[in-house]
């Protein structure tokens, strides 16, 4: 070959590349701000993208000179490099070598600080596996601390992410505070001025400094921030939560009296402004979880109207249907719930259904100048039912109504005494002080007796976490009276708190 | 080595068993391959050579004729695919041989990293030569070639002719016995050229047997005593400069001081012959005929071993 | 320090190592024999290749033996370094003065154990950057030599191949040399600098501590926080202070003045560099029925490293050391250990696992329980100190003394040691006893580690518990683990130089990478060819991966099966010489040793020395032949 096709082939080359850079460059272009606050061109499509995706590094959080040079080094394999470290993290992890471990990752992040799941996962890891691996407590605080500044760091790199504070928030609230050495862990985080800093002694309680992340993930997300992979409902749950679990645990540290009511009294104004707040469902409507009782009140107004409008019908109707029910789903029916077979019981469910009188089904029998009222009210009545329902799933999901009553009826003064009397009952105890241990025991019962009759909290006697709780109380109370020798008392004064829950709970004994 | 023993130099033969054999080759073949073993060029055709202590051989030929091949069969650089070389009645591979030899590569393949001394010195080491006497001997050869003053200087800054000189006197590093010098005025400018020339016949006339090669005739002309010609990997014509040289179906008589009588006579005796007197005496070719001619010869006759049109008078 | 493989005592090494070296060597001559002949005579036919082959023979030990000349050599090695100046090598160091700068950004001095990571860097980086150097070097000198011709300038002088070869390794290694004492040097300063730091402390900083009666006992408190540790300091009434270690470190404490109001100065850190020169034991178990086994129980960890046993049993550890003479250890025993801790159920969680230390005599069975301790775990890894015992030549307190037989399931059934006839109880009944005369029994003596809590387990390695001889110069172990970078660095060099003799540079340099990487793989072919590996050799496993078959299950017998499973017998042989001719070099670092303080022992440098020659020398001679075989002009 000659130079000069050598020369026209090496020409013809470059030709094709600048060719096929050019889409590169135009989807790549950046974009351009205009003169004086003009806002110039948008830029190619990539740019676009970046922008509506907020990709760019400066947008992102902090740029690391370290973390620049080594993606750079890479070289393009980058991803390939984060596998191998991924891989060696692993193995440093299995073989114990935690000095490594902590290098590894610090690498690992530098290579892909915008891997959010590469921070999430390696927090956990450090956080709740490696801190499992020690023996004293103490140093497994230590992991737990790192796997929060781990944490941290990532929110540096990634200030838009409000999973990463959310996750922050969780490790700081709930890792702390629920381990099974919570005792010790909130003893070290009170202490722990490296954390702290400036913040005061008495301000440093894992669940309001837990609560103060959550508050800043809410208000990322409210300012704009993308929440992607956790449900809103959870999301926005934690903060109030934190709430109720610092009153909570105050009053387990012994502390009683006003600050414990106060700290009740905010947990409810909180879980309260969290049920006003709008979260959207699979429909298109949004929903507020306060909204169940109103809407419950609406349809039974528009029921109540809906009746005068017709009285009587609603019974009639019940009746004809009543009368179509095969023999054996009458008597399935009619027999008490308890004493239903299996058959029966799928028997009873369908005819229940089947005998049901929906508003609808009642307006349409209303003829007259009066049909077009009861259709409306019908409507109106049925949508509030179906919202309603709608509102008591999400409520399940975060045990709304639970928590509600709880940290209303923690306020009364009764559950305040109460359960300071079975805290000082236990500490009597736990110091062999028998006598006064059972004093404050059956002061404490007492007091739980009054609140239980409380004519505002008729549901709590039948609640499952309550009647769980008492029943350890109940426990408790027991373990005295043998340790002193005395038989049971009869009557017991919280009888019917064990009738109703001693069957969810086989392993409780019933005294005797 | 019946064969190698041409007619026109059938004189020298009794000579050449008196002399001591430096080099000698006997079916010497050399068959590149490639990598499949499959034969790619036959570089070189069962030479056989032998080449005397104190002779100046020149192996003449045009390019990719086998001289250089030759050179590194000598040298045991390349291995024979048939047939031998012995240097001073050692087999070529043999490395102790390489003691009394000097070799001046076809282009001067030294280490441009190294400056001039330290090349000598480097290659002295190599010859186990002792360090005082490796100074001194360094020091008079980079007098000779002339680079004195350039000795401190890398190689890379050298011109070609210098680099030239430099390998020629590394290969007298040793004070060799034989020196095989690969075109040894190219790249040298017609003083150094003429230098060269000068060297060689005074290394001759020191005792050293040397074998050149070489495709520029002038060269081989000039200094050699025999020549041997290599075409397509063959040895077309081996024999002493001046008897190749010779017309031999031509007479050039040149007398001087004849009276006329006599010329008359011999002028009488050609006619008889039907000859016809131009000139009396012998007249000479020129290698470049010689060369030109033996290559015509090759191509009309390939295979053939050439006389290139000169007669087998003696 | 985990130390996953230990190597064999000296001579037990030797043998086995010198054994199979000479088979390999026998049969890579014999097969390279075989292979020469076979292509010489298809070449020449069989009269001229076996003259070829007979002369090469003899032309070989003149050439590799008697004809070697140091000033050719000498040369040679002279060129080698020019060329590698030429070739910039100084560069290398200036890239790793540059790694150093920029190391700062990428080494956290707040790691729990900042001078393992300061240590592994440096000796790391080194290695990567001396081995890239010498697969550069290697694999491109002799092939750019007989590109630009310079090689045919002076293999026609009478040098030797043999000597261009040896030439070539030595000059490129003393290259080397250079460099890494260069880099040696400023590794050093780096970890020093790297790793200074003091702290601060004042009055404030210190609280009383006060026994019941409310008489201050002392006094306590932190120092400031420098590199993202602090340490707690006690300090007595008297001025006496003691720091707390903390990220592998302590410093010394000044108090001039009365506590609390006194002036306290800080040193800088102390005991971050060591070099602990060690002795280990040989570990065995015992298992909870008081039998010896030869592992412990697996809690559940897939890295089967450490053995547990239980608490509350007969369960113990039993290390036995061997020469504890007077004269090594006048004092008496200063031990470390470190245990893995695996509790089955909470326990007191503000306080450690209880364990107990005691010494046997293994003639007498006289076991004297010197301490009970409270459990430390992994103490070493964490740079927190470690569970340290200092057992005394005369003790005097002992928690527990009984006579303990060993008991061993052999072919007769339990075999008990020291037999019952020959014990003597009365051994038990003395108050004091020599760690010498009563403990050892010919420079021989055990030490029983337990763990007292039921429910809980300690864990240990073989080199989780030794004793600590002595302290070398931490300077000095840098050496070493950089002679162990040397080693990998001339073992490079030569397979590069050897491979380059026959293969063009980029080739050359694939292949050398390919053998260091194939090193790597070293004994999961050594375990390939020994059958100890799941799913069959080569060609079993390779059906069953196009099969997508399960490595468990079995393979269906046939003749199919039958001849998977001949053709993997038959590679299993190719497997195990191919395992051996493959450099181990991933066991050549040492960074661990340094890093987490212990001294290099003299017999791990020898046997890895011993290693290097044996792999050296006859790659060399390899390069010889391949370079002798091949013309070196075209």
């Amino acid at each position: 070959m000659t130079f000069r096709q050598i020369f026209i082939r090496k020409i013809v080359y470059l030709g094709i590349i600048a060719v096929l850079l050019l889409p590169l460059f135009w989807l790549g272009q950046p974009a351009t701000v205009g003169a004086r606050g003009v806002s110039g061109g948008p830029g190619g499509l990539l740019a676009q993208l970046r922008t509506e995706y907020g990709l760019s590094e400066a947008e992102l959080g902090e740029i690391d000179p370290t973390s620049e040079a080594m993606r750079l080094a890479t070289l393009g394999l980058r991803g390939v490099a984060a596998n191998i470290l991924w891989k060696q993290a692993d193995t440093h992890k299995m073989k114990k070598d935690w000095t490594s471990l902590s290098a590894t990752l610090e690498q690992l992040v530098k290579l892909e600080p915008h891997f959010i799941s590469v921070w999430r996962f390696q927090a956990w890891n450090l956080s709740y596996n490696v801190s499992a691996e020690f023996d004293d407590y103490r140093k497994r605080y230590d992991w737990v601390i790192r796997g929060i500044e781990f944490l941290k760091k990532g929110i540096r790199y990634n200030e838009f992410e409000p999973k990463l504070v959310w996750d922050t928030g969780w490790f700081i609230a709930q890792k702390i505070g629920r381990a099974d050495e919570w005792k010790q862990f909130r003893r070290l985080f009170r202490d722990d001025d490296d954390f702290h800093a400036t913040r005061p002694k008495e301000l440093r309680d894992n669940w309001l400094v837990g609560k103060e992340w959550f508050q800043r993930g809410e208000q990322m997300v409210d300012q704009g921030a993308v929440l992607r992979g956790i449900s809103p409902l959870l999301f926005y749950s934690d903060r109030p939560m934190c709430q109720m679990n610092y009153s909570e645990y105050l009053e387990r540290d012994g502390i009683f009296g006003e600050r414990a009511k106060r700290s009740w009294v905010r947990a409810l104004e909180e879980w309260l402004e969290f049920g006003n707040r709008e979260f959207p469902t699979s429909g298109d409507e949004v929903i507020r979880l306060n909204d169940r009782e109103a809407l419950d009140r609406q349809v039974a107004e528009a029921a109540a109207r809906l009746d005068e409008l017709a009285p009587g019908l609603r019974e009639k109707i019940r009746q004809e249907k009543l009368r179509r029910l095969t023999p054996e789903e009458r008597i399935a029916l009619e027999t008490l719930p308890q004493e239903r077979t299996v058959e029966q019981q799928m028997q009873a469910f369908q005819a229940e259904a089947k005998i049901t009188v929906s508003h609808r089904e009642v307006a349409q029998r209303i003829s007259g100048p009066n049909r077009q009222e009861a259709l409306r009210l019908a409507d109106e009545a049925e949508k509030a039912m179906e919202k309603s329902e709608r509102i008591v799933q999400q409520r399940t999901i975060v045990n709304f109504e639970y928590w509600r009553m709880r940290a209303q009826f923690e306020q009364t003064p009764q559950a305040l005494e109460a359960r300071e009397l079975i805290y000082l009952g236990d500490e009597a105890f736990r110091n062999s002080d028998l006598i006064r241990a059972k004093e404050y025991y059956d002061k404490g019962l007492a007091k739980w007796r009054e609140l239980l009759d409380l004519p505002e909290f008729p549901q709590l006697v039948k609640d499952g976490s309550t009647g769980r709780e008492l029943l350890d109380i109940i426990r408790n109370y027991q373990r005295i009276l043998d340790a002193r020798d005395e038989p049971w008392p009869q009557p017991f004064i919280l009888q019917d708190v064990i009738d109703l829950h001693k069957d969810r709970h086989p392993d409780f004994q019933v005294p005797q | 080595m019946s064969t190698s023993v041409l007619p026109g130099t059938s004189a020298e033969t009794k000579l050449e068993t008196t002399r001591d054999v430096v080099v000698e080759t006997r079916n010497l073949t050399k068959v590149y391959r490639d990598f499949w073993g499959r034969q790619k060029v036959r570089a070189l055709k069962a030479l056989d050579l032998s080449i005397f202590r104190g002779e100046i051989f020149g192996l003449l030929g045009p390019n990719g004729s086998g001289k250089t091949t030759t050179m590194k069969l000598l040298l045991g650089l390349l291995f024979p695919t048939e047939g031998e070389a012995l240097v001073f009645g050692k087999p070529a591979t043999d490395v102790s041989k390489n003691e009394r030899i000097g070799y001046l590569p076809e282009e001067t393949y030294l280490y441009r990293f190294l400056t001039g001394e330290e090349t000598l010195d480097f290659y002295g080491r190599l010859f186990n030569i002792p360090a005082a006497v490796r100074r001194q001997r360094s020091a008079e050869l980079l007098e000779l070639v002339g680079l004195t003053a350039a000795r401190k200087r890398q190689l890379r800054e050298y011109s070609k002719g210098m680099a030239r000189r430099l390998g020629l006197a590394q290969a007298l590093i040793n004070d060799p016995d034989l020196i095989l010098l690969d075109e040894p005025t190219t790249g040298l400018d017609p003083i150094g050229t003429r230098a060269m020339k000068d060297l060689i016949l005074q290394l001759r006339d020191r005792g050293k047997t040397i074998i050149m090669c070489s495709h520029l005739l002038a060269d081989v002309q000039d200094v050699c005593d025999r020549v041997g010609i290599l075409y397509q990997g063959e040895l077309k014509e081996l024999g002493r400069v001046d008897s190749l040289l010779k017309i031999r179906d031509v007479t050039e008589i040149r007398v001087a001081g004849l009276p006329p009588v006599a010329l008359e006579e011999i002028k009488g005796v050609v006619e008889r012959h039907n000859g016809q007197v131009q000139f009396i005496g012998n007249p000479t070719t020129t290698l470049e005929e010689l060369f030109l001619n033996i290559v015509a010869e090759s191509e009309a006759h390939p295979g053939r071993r050439v006389r290139g049109g000169v007669s087998d008078g003696h | 320090m985990v130390i996953e493989k230990v190597l064999p005592p000296f001579w037990t090494w030797f043998v086995q190592a010198a054994l199979v070296w000479v088979a390999l060597i026998v049969v890579v001559c014999v097969f390279g024999l075989l292979l020469a002949s076979f292509v010489l005579t298809v070449e020449r036919g069989f009269k001229r290749a076996a003259v070829s082959i007979g002369r090469a023979i003899v032309e070989a030990f003149t050439d590799l033996i008697g004809a070697i000349s140091f000033r050719r050599i000498s040369g040679l090695v002279f060129l080698a370094i020019k060329e590698s100046i030429r070739r910039r090598v100084l560069a290398v160091f200036a890239l790793f003065i540059l790694l150093l700068l920029f190391a700062g950004w990428y080494i956290d001095p707040a790691s729990t154990n900042p001078s393992v990571l300061y240590l592994n860097f440096v000796l790391s980086s080194t290695g990567y950057l001396i081995i890239l150097l010498a697969l550069f070097l290697s694999c491109y000198s002799l092939p750019n030599d007989i590109r630009n011709r310079t090689i045919q300038t002076v293999v026609t002088k009478p040098v030797r191949i043999s000597e261009i070869v040896f030439g070539r390794v030595a000059g490129f290694a003393l290259v080397g040399t250079v460099l890494l004492l260069l880099m040696c040097g400023v590794s050093y300063l780096f970890v020093i600098s790297g790793l200074s730091h003091t702290h601060t402390l004042s009055s404030e900083n210190l609280s009383a501590m006060t026994d019941p009666q409310g008489i201050v006992e002392g006094y306590t408190g932190f120092t400031s926080t420098v590199h993202g540790h602090k340490h707690r300091v006690y300090v007595d009434p008297d001025g006496k202070a003691r720091v707390e270690m903390r990220h592998g470190h302590v410093h010394r404490l000044e108090v001039s003045g009365i506590p609390p109001d006194a002036k306290y100065s800080l040193g800088p850190a102390e005991e971050a560099l060591l070099a602990r020169v060690v002795v280990y034991g040989d570990l065995q178990f015992r298992d909870r029925d008081g039998v010896d086994t030869k592992e412990g129980l697996n809690v559940g960890d897939e890295w089967t490293y450490r053995g547990y046993i239980q608490g509350g049993s007969p369960a113990a550890f039993i290390w036995t050391f061997a020469g504890i003479t007077p004269r090594r250890f006048p004092d008496g025993l200063p031990l470390e250990l470190n245990l893995g801790v695996f509790r089955t159920h909470k326990g007191n969680i503000e306080k450690g696992v209880l364990g107990s230390i005691a010494v046997r005599n293994p003639r007498t069975g006289l076991t004297v329980e010197t301490e009970i301790f409270e459990s430390k775990e992994f103490a070493l890894n964490q740079g927190v100190s470690t569970n340290q015992f200092f057992i005394p030549r005369l003790i005097t307190k002992a928690s527990s003394v009984q006579i303990i037989q060993r008991k061993r399931i052999g072919p007769q059934g339990v075999e008990l040691d020291p037999p019952s006839e020959t014990l003597d109880h009365q051994l038990a009944k003395k108050q004091e006893f020599d760690l010498f005369e009563d403990l050892t029994d010919n420079g021989k003596l055990e030490i029983w580690i337990r763990c007292l809590e039921p429910g809980q387990y300690f864990g240990a390695a073989k080199p989780d518990l030794y004793l600590r001889a002595r302290d070398g110069y931490f300077a000095l172990n840098l050496l070493k683990g950089f002679l162990g970078i040397w080693l990998q660095m001339t073992i490079v060099l030569a397979y590069g130089v050897m491979l380059s003799t026959f293969l063009s540079a980029p080739v050359a340099l694939i292949a050398t990478l390919g053998v260091m990487i194939g090193g790597l793989f070293r004994d999961f072919m050594t375990q390939l060819a020994f059958g100890q590996t799941w799913g069959g050799g080569p060609f079993e496993s390779f059906y069953r991966l196009i099969t997508q078959e399960n490595v468990m299950t079995q393979l269906e017998p046939g003749l199919g099966t039958t001849l998977l499973k001949m053709a993997d017998v038959g590679a299993r042989g190719f497997l195990y010489a191919a395992a051996n001719v493959l450099p181990p070099l991933g066991e050549f670092g040492w960074s661990n040793f340094v890093a987490y303080g212990f001294d290099i022992p003299g017999e791990v440098v020898l046997i890895r020395l011993l290693q290097t020659v044996a792999i050296v020398l006859p790659v060399c001679v390899a390069g010889y032949f391949f370079l002798k075989a091949r013309e070196v002009a075209e």
